[in-house]
Parts: structure tokens; sequence; C-alpha cells
């Protein structure tokens, strides 16, 4: 059944002698399933949070009690709390590292395996997949283990050199939280990131280079003014997609938050889940979501931007 | 972590510094030490570089060989000379993770077979046509795809109890396709968009009928970029847990990272078992290891193609 | 594959047209009349409930209605998610499930449970433990009644007590929070980070006992309106006690909860080694607070399993100031039946099976604290059932404000118990959080 509309669809879009009605219709068609399937999944569950939005909705409304319209004032609520903009702060700041570590240490692993022997490249790219590979909840509670404060053998590798650390409780501290949590995300984004721009490497013509080397450019030089801009489109996709991301991340704060909570250590997933799912404040946690949404874009504008332009 | 990052930088720069003085300009005997200096270094910096990477997957599986007795132990062991396969057969005793297997391989399956149709149809209408409500829709997979999930979980439960679909594989699909859907058609895209309308008419002209065209000329170029996004819609199928949590709730119908969290605060509540942890913690991400070396080659290219068109 | 893209197609439209349509709560259909064949759904959380009682429950239901009682284990950590969705549903909701005790008045008072009180009566009426009955009642209505309690007590190292020169165990309470802090001086197997006392500082499920047990309390009932009571005297004095065990014995992370202590009165090491190489031992308490259970957790490592030593670790009831058993946080949970629930009668008929004494007698052989008075005994005299009836006998439940559930998940608390253990000033501290809790109490 697929096969066959996409063949029509490629027929319609190739074949010149197509009838410009024809020509007219085809676009809405293709996009349509994709259409029909994101209204399906999304279509109620974001009505459902902008209206809890505007109303009071707690536990007993979603147990039948009436819900009563409130206008703005969940959000009013909301930011008059600092406990709100903390969370905020903290995620963006949270965000920025990471994605940056991210695209530094990627960044740098691409070159790398740019740079190394067959074999070399290999092995680095083995590890990355494997890293790529495992599962999030397999992965953090992997660094859970590595970084238990009792048995981890992290904490038997740092004592040796500082006795202080032979029971250093990690996650005790928001810093420590936030290492382990940093940690974990980088270690897990970083293949993407590196493949991704290894591969945009492969595809900077080697003449270039050569040619910039008889002219006398340094490594840093090559680097800065010719590889880089030549690949500038994988950087800006990656990096936007890295501080979507980061600054969405839930699964790995929660996991470890349910393992070991240092406290006020929320960022925007974790908070959004406490409002809604553990006090049952559902129409907070809406009113989050939809500001976390307007963050979000607000974080990516330089990429929204630039797509809008694109189009025009 | 700084220092490692740091370290492989420097090597970098170090390394095309070798490459560099051994470029078409070549001098004597002292540039060629210091290529080959440099080549060593770089060499080694790329193995520390995968070990670093590589240990936790390493010790997850050398962890999973062992016995509590001597995980509990104040000196770590490093290899697992005297391992078993007990923490395994712990941890498949009940069968309970063969049906995770199960629902997890069609639920991740489903996904992306339906995603890379539907993405692919997307992604060639927003690349080779121009129409009205284009920009709108770019910008809406954009927007769906920064939507925190974490506000979504009642309703996508009241809409899939609704419909009749908790517990099923068809259910949780749908809102998985919905939210993979976004950033694949994106992804496409910069393929589609990279493969000349021309090539095919050229076929055409030559004697290929409109299907032949397409499986003979755009289809294998195409094909890096269906993995590639493949590879991302199935992460994000087998990965996922939260959505899961509230819609999969029979204990038949657990996806595994369910299974790997039902597990683990079963094994909590008396004495973490880390033994058997790591052990199922390695049955999960097995199956998307094997899966990963099995389309490694391809993947590299589909990255390279959709990187170049971005 | 045609099929199942026809299929999921199929699948989206409908999830489209009814997420169109229907909206919110379906109002429950009027309930059978008759139990025959009524199939049911219990939830059960965690795995407390052991297998021949799971069995038996599932036999006994078939014979007396010809039903099937489907059982379904939950977890801990994802129980109010999957009662905030499934119960107000009325297609999905378990018939009858069982909900931990804190939880059960935010349950309770939004209309979750369906009144129950005719049964009451019936059930045990008086019987049952009072403190639990009182968590599931809303205006003088039973909505949700003890499902099994479980206590907390001490384990402790005989062998380090001793060394520290304490071969009996203190009377009172005072001369317990002394004894603590005098080993932890001691140290007398020079160990590292070595606790007397081992006690998380969020730990607030067992730190509340110093409360209790000075005749404090966490919150009161005042005109129909909640308050917290931290400032309360006697709270203050509680906490103050608390947090001189914290500083001066409990080498315990701040962060640590109430999960696992028992790890650390454990030597983990104690498995004979071929090379001899030299262990540390991973002993690191003398004395922890854990629910009753736990000593299946406790002991030597004989064959990978641990080993009761009775020469090595013993059992202890916290004692109060008069030295009678001081009140402690009671374990447990309640069980109720879903407001929504098409299957009444066969739900009703489930909760006869669990209140009978056969089942009642089967939940205290297997160390749980059967709900009924009577069958106290099926625990048996050994001295852990012996400890766990003694400590229970004095046990106290959270507040049943209608917030509590709430109030537990924000963390206020555990962060309120960790900066008394960090060893802020508790007055002021306990001014603080009243202002900041009492709100959450009464939120709905």
């Amino acid at each position: 059944m697929s096969v066959v509309t996409t063949i029509d669809a490629e027929t319609g879009v190739t074949a010149r002698e197509v009838n410009p009605r024809k020509r007219k219709i085809a676009p809405y068609l293709l996009i349509a399933p994709a259409i029909v399937m994101l209204v399906v999944a999304m279509g109620y569950p974001l009505g459902w949070q902008i209206y809890t939005s505007v109303h009071h909705y707690g536990l007993a409304q979603q147990f039948g009690k009436a819900a009563e319209f409130v206008g703005v004032d969940n959000f009013t609520t909301l930011f008059s709390s600092s406990t709100t903009w903390m969370v905020v702060i903290r995620s963006l700041v949270f965000c920025l590292v990471n994605a940056g570590l991210t695209l530094l240490i990627g960044l740098g692993a691409a070159l790398l395996m740019k740079a190394v022997h067959k074999a070399v490249r290999l092995t680095i790219q083995i590890a990355m997949l494997l890293a790529w590979a495992t599962p999030v909840t397999a992965a953090v509670t992997i660094w859970i283990w590595l970084f238990d404060w009792h048995h981890g053998v992290i904490n038997w590798v740092l004592s040796h050199f500082w006795p202080s650390m032979v029971h250093f409780n990690w996650l005790g501290t928001p810093l420590g939280f936030y290492s382990v949590a940093t940690l974990i995300v980088v270690w897990m984004s970083v293949p993407f990131v590196a493949f991704s721009i290894y591969a945009g490497l492969t595809q900077v013509p080697d003449e270039v280079m050569e040619a910039a080397q008889i002219d006398g450019a340094t490594a840093w030089q090559r680097l800065t003014k010719i590889t880089l801009p030549l690949i500038r489109p994988v950087l800006m996709i990656v990096a936007l997609l890295q501080l979507i991301w980061d600054l969405r991340v839930f699964t790995q704060t929660r996991m470890l938050q349910d393992y070991q909570d240092p406290l006020n250590v929320d960022l925007l997933g974790t908070y959004i889940y406490r409002m809604g799912i553990g006090q049952s404040d559902f129409s907070m946690a809406s009113a989050f979501s939809i500001f976390v949404l307007l963050l979000t874009i607000a974080v990516s504008w330089f990429y929204v931007r630039e797509l809008i332009k694109e189009d025009n | 972590m700084p220092s490692t990052q740091e370290t492989t930088a420097q090597e970098t720069t170090t390394g095309q510094l070798g490459i560099a003085t051994g470029g078409p300009v070549l001098k004597e005997g002292v540039s060629l030490r210091v290529r080959r200096i440099g080549k060593v270094l770089l060499a080694l910096s790329g193995v520390a570089l995968a070990l670093i990477w590589a240990f936790p997957v390493y010790w997850m599986v050398s962890s999973s060989l062992l016995s509590n007795t001597t995980l509990g132990k104040s000196t770590p062991t490093w290899f697992p000379s005297s391992g078993t396969l007990n923490n395994y057969r712990t941890v498949l005793a009940d069968g309970r993770f063969f049906d995770a297997l199960s629902v997890s391989l069609r639920v991740t399956l489903l996904t992306v077979f339906v995603v890379l149709i539907f993405a692919f149809l997307a992604a060639l209408a927003i690349s080779r046509f121009k129409f009205k409500g284009r920009k709108g829709f770019v910008l809406a997979l954009l927007f769906i795809q920064m939507l925190p999930a974490e506000g979504l979980f009642i309703a996508q439960y009241k809409m899939m109890a609704n419909a009749q679909l908790l517990n099923s594989v068809i259910g949780i699909s749908v809102l998985y396709i919905a939210a993979v859907i976004p950033f694949t058609v994106w992804m496409l895209r910069g393929f589609v968009a990279g493969i000349p309308a021309e090539l095919e008419e050229a076929a055409q002209i030559d004697g290929c009928s409109p299907t032949g065209a397409f499986f003979r000329v755009t289809f294998p170029l195409l094909a890096p970029g269906l993995v590639a996004s493949g590879v991302y819609a199935f992460l994000q199928a087998w990965n996922e847990f939260t959505v899961a949590l509230v819609i999969m709730q029979e204990p038949t119908s657990r996806t595994l990272p369910l299974w790997l969290r039902a597990f683990v605060e079963g094994s909590r509540a008396r004495e973490i078992d880390w033994g058997a942890v790591m052990a199922s913690s390695t049955l999960v991400a097995v199956p998307v290891i094997i899966f990963f070396l099995f389309v490694q080659g391809r993947m590299t290219s589909g990255l390279v193609a959709g990187a170049v068109k971005g | 594959m045609r099929k199942k893209i026809a299929a999921a197609l199929l699948a989206a439209a409908t999830v489209f047209t009814m997420a169109g349509c229907s909206d919110d709560t379906p109002t429950p259909s009027g309930s059978d009349t008759t139990t025959k064949g009524q199939d049911i759904t219990f939830w059960l959380v965690g795995g407390d409930t052991p297998d021949s009682a799971r069995e038996y429950l599932i036999a006994e239901y078939n014979k007396r209605t010809g039903g099937t009682l489907t059982i379904v284990e939950q977890t801990w950590g994802s129980i109010i998610t999957n009662l905030t969705t499934n119960m107000p549903d009325a297609n999905n909701t378990p018939d009858v499930t069982e909900i931990g005790n804190t939880q059960s008045p935010t349950f309770t008072n939004v209309g979750a449970f369906l009144d129950i009180s005719d049964m009451y009566q019936e059930l045990g009426g008086s019987k049952l433990l009072k403190s639990f009955v009182d968590v599931g009642m809303v205006d003088g209505k039973n909505y949700t009644l003890p499902y099994y309690f479980g206590s907390r007590y001490m384990f402790y190292r005989k062998d380090v007590w001793e060394a520290a020169g304490y071969t009996e165990m203190p009377k009172t309470l005072a001369d317990f929070n002394a004894a603590v802090v005098d080993i932890t001086t001691k140290n007398p197997l020079g160990i590292t980070d070595f606790s007397g006392m081992f006690l998380g500082g969020q730990d607030w499920r067992n730190g509340v006992s110093w409360v209790f047990a000075n005749g404090g309390e966490l919150a009161k009932l005042e005109n129909g309106q909640w308050k917290m009571t931290l400032s309360d005297p006697n709270t203050i004095k509680g906490l103050q006690q608390l947090q001189d065990i914290q500083l001066h014995a409990s080498m315990a992370p701040t962060t640590a909860k109430d999960q696992s202590p028992w790890l650390y009165i454990n030597d983990s090491d104690s498995a004979v080694e071929d090379d001899e190489s030299v262990t540390t031992t991973a002993l690191s308490a003398a004395t922890i607070m854990a629910p009753g259970w736990a000593h299946w957790s406790i002991g030597d490592l004989v064959n990978d399993e641990r080993a009761w030593n009775e020469d090595k670790f013993g059992t202890y009831v916290l004692p109060g100031n008069d030295g009678k058993p001081a009140p402690v946080f009671a374990g447990g949970s309640n069980i109720g039946i879903s407001a929504t629930s098409k299957k009444v009668e066969g739900a009703k008929e489930l909760l006869r099976i669990i209140f009978s004494a056969d089942y009642q007698q089967i939940l205290g052989q297997n160390g749980l604290g059967p709900a009924n008075s009577d069958y106290v005994s099926a625990l048996g005299d050994d001295q852990f059932a012996k400890a766990l009836i003694e400590s229970a006998s004095n046990s106290k439940l959270t507040p049943a404000a209608v917030g509590w559930a709430g109030l537990e998940n924000s963390q206020k608390l555990e962060e309120f118990f960790s900066k008394i253990a960090d060893g802020g000033d508790v007055t002021a501290l306990a001014a603080e959080y009243d202002a900041i809790l009492t709100p959450l109490l009464n939120q709905q």
C-alpha cells in the first residue's frame, strides 16, 4: 500500500507531463499521513494542556469535580514563585554546559577520528557505538553503580589519590549531582555529535586542505578558517539538537533523583513531573509546560529565524 | 572530564601539525620524526578516548558476571575471571524478559516502519514542492519537538483509554510515531533535497518505468538517509519509558525499559542486587548494540549525506 | 506488513474520533447485584504479599464466586501515577487496590474510593488497627481499611556494643541517645566513617520517632483545617534529640533516606578469601532502624544468602522516656474498593476473603502484621515477631490530611529533616517549615 503511494507521489513529482492541478494537490497528499498522525497523537493532549493551564485542575477534578476557569492565575502563581525561576536558571545553565561540553568533545573526537589510522578510528567508533546504543535506563543504572558512595569504583580509584574521597557521596550535593548528570548526558550524546561531525569532515575536499597547507596556513588556521566554516551546517544542526535535548533532559535526572536526591535540583522536566504526577497539580504542570515550549523556542531562536529566512 | 577533552583537542592539533609538516613540501628527518611522534600520540589519545567511552559498558558486562559477594568487596574486581552466568539465570528465571523483549521489538519495528514511510513522504513534499502552508508545517514540526512530554501523561492516558488502546502495541506506537516523525522528516529533508529530480527523469528517458527509475536511481541514494533516521526512531522507541509507564501497565505488556525499571525497584526494596541489575541492563542493551553493528556502515554514510545537505 | 499499517491507521482513526467526542470521567454504570462469575482486578503494590497468599486469594475467590481474580503487581514508584489515571476510568480501574497509608487520605478525600462503612463491622470493626482505619476515614465514613501493618525497630551489632562496654541495652530514650553518641566517640573497632546510630539526613520516616517519643506531632486538625505543629515544644524537643544524634552519632549522608540502611550493619566481606588480601570490613554502623522485614537482609553471608547470627546481631525496640516502647511511624498499607468499580459485589467478596481469619493468619505467618488484632498471634513468637508487635503497640501514622500525599511528594519534609541533620537552628527551621507546609496540607 505504502509503496504504491510513494511511487505515485514520485511520478507526480518527476514526470514532466503531469498536469498542474495534480502538482498542486500532491504536496498536501504527501504531508497528510504525517499530519494525521500528529493530530491524532498530539491534538487531544495539547488541547487538554491548554485547557488545564487556564483552569483549576487537581486530583479532585481528575475524579470528576468541575474545573473552575481561572484565566491566567496559574501563570501568575507560577511566575511569582522563586522556585520556578531557580529551576529555569538552573536548567539554562545545565543545558548550556552540557551542550557546550558535548559539542567540544564531539568535535575533538571527530577531528581525532579523521586524523588517526584506520584501526584506531574503528576502535573509537565501536566504543562510541557502544555508548550510543546503551539504553538510557541501563546507562543511568551503570553510572549510579560506578558512583555509588559506598561500593562504587570511582570512589575507590579517587581514594588512592585523595583519601577523603573514600566514601564521598556524589549525589549528596547539588554540584555533585549535576556533575554526575552531566557525565551521563555527555557520555550518551557525544557519539551522535562525533559521528555527525565526522561525517561532515569526510566531505571536506582534501585538495582544499592541501592548498591551504602549501599556502602556509597553520593547523589552527586551517581548522578555524576552512574546516569549521565548511561544516557549519552540521555544527548548526547538531548544536540546535543538543540545546533542545539538553534543555528538556528528564529521564537521566529523574532516575538519579529516584536513587538519591540532594533536594532542589529539579530541572524543567522533573519540575513539571513533580507538580503534575507528584503533587497532582495538573494546572501548574500544564502552565509550566507551555512556558517551557516558549523558552525552548527562544533558546533556539537563532535557528528558527534562519529557517524562516531561508524559506522566503 | 574536562582534562580528557583538553588532551583530545591538543593531540588533535599536534596531529594535524604532524600531517602539515609531512605535507607536500617535504623537509628532512626532523619533520619525519615529528610526524611519526605526532601519529603515535594521536593514536594513543584515540585509544584513550575509546577506553573511556567503552569503560562503563565494560563495567556493566563485567559486573553482570560477578556474585554480589564479590561486588560488595572493598576492592573492585577488574576482570571477571571468577565470573558465572548465575545473574542471568536469576534474571531470566520468570520469563518476563522475553515477554518484554517481544513487546519492545514489536513496538520498535512498527514505529520505525511507519515513521520511515510517513516521514519520507512529508520530506518529499517539503523539499520538492513549494506550497502554501509549507513554512507553517516546517515550523510546526520544529515546535512539536520542543514540547515537554512530562505534562502530557494524563491526557495521553485518557485518550488511549477511550480508544481502548491501553496495553496495546498499536496504542503506544501511535504515540511514539508522532513523537519521532518531526525529527525524521527534518533529517530526511536534507537527503531528498540532495537527490536531483533530473536523475530520475534521465532514467525515465533511458527507458525505465517511473517505478523502475525510483527503485534504481532514487532509492539507493536515499537508503543511507533512511537508515540514519531509522536508527533515530529505533532508539527513541526502544528507550522510552515514561509514556510507557502510563500506557503499558499490564505486566505482560511491559516494554524492556519498564521491565528493567521494575526489576531495579523490586531489587531496591531489599538490597540492590547489583549483579542482577547489571545483567538485566546488559540484556536490554544487547539487541540495540547488535542492531547498531549491523547498520553501522550505512549509518555513517547516512550521516555524511545528511550532514552536508543539513 | 500491509495489514499492520491498515491496523495502525484504523487504530489512529479510532483514537482520533474517540478523543474528539468523549472526555473526562465516564460515570460508573449500575453495579451488578450478584457476584456470580464476576471477574475482578486487584492491585497489589510491591512484592510484600507472598505468592502463597496471592494463590490463596485467587483460589478462594474462584471458589466463592466462580469468577476470576486477577492480581496485578504495581510498584511503589508508579502507584500514584497509575491510581491517578486509572481510578477515575471505569473501564480500567482496579476493583480493589492496595494504597500506601500516607497516600490514602488524598485519594479518599477526592472520592476515589467506595464508601464501605456498611461492611466495617462485618470485616472486623473495632478489632481493626485504629490508626490505619483513621487514615481511611472521611467525615466519619470508612473508605479504606488496613491491609497489613509493619513497624520499625532497631537492629544492632552485639559485638560492637559490647566492645564499647554496653552489655545491656539502654532502658530509656535518653540513655539510648547518650549511648549511641558514646559508641561513636569510642569507635571500638576503629572503622572509617563509623556511626553509632546510622540515620540518613533525609530519613524523616525513622527520624520522626524521636518527635513522637517526646509527645510531639507533625500536624493537628484545628477547626476543620490542618496545621503543622513543628514548633510545638514537644516536637522541638524531639527534633533537638534527633539533631544531636545526626551530628554526633550518625555518619550517614545527609541525602540518605530510609532505603536499605542494613547495608551498613552487615560485614560484606565476611566470605572466606583464598588469597590473603587484606579485606577491610564494610561494617560502618552499630545500630540502624528499619522495618521489621529488614531482618531477611541482615546477617552473615552464607552461600550468598544472609543468615541471621544471634551472637552478632540483636533486635531492640526504641524505648520512650518512660521506658515503654516509643511511638514509631508505622509501616504498612490500606486497601479499598474503587468508586468507579462496576463489580462492587465481587470486590466486596474479595474484602471478606482478605479480612477472613484464614487470610489474616496467612499474612501473620509471613511476617506481615494482620489488620485484625485477633490474629496478631499468627506472627509467631520469635524475637522479630515480638519486636514487631511491641513496637507497633504504640505506633502512629502521618496526619490524615487531604494534602498529605502532595506534601510528601513536594519533598519539603526531606528538606526540613536534612537541614536539622546539618545542624541548623531547630526553632527557626520549625517555624519556617510550619509556614511553608501548612498550606500544602490543606491543598486539594
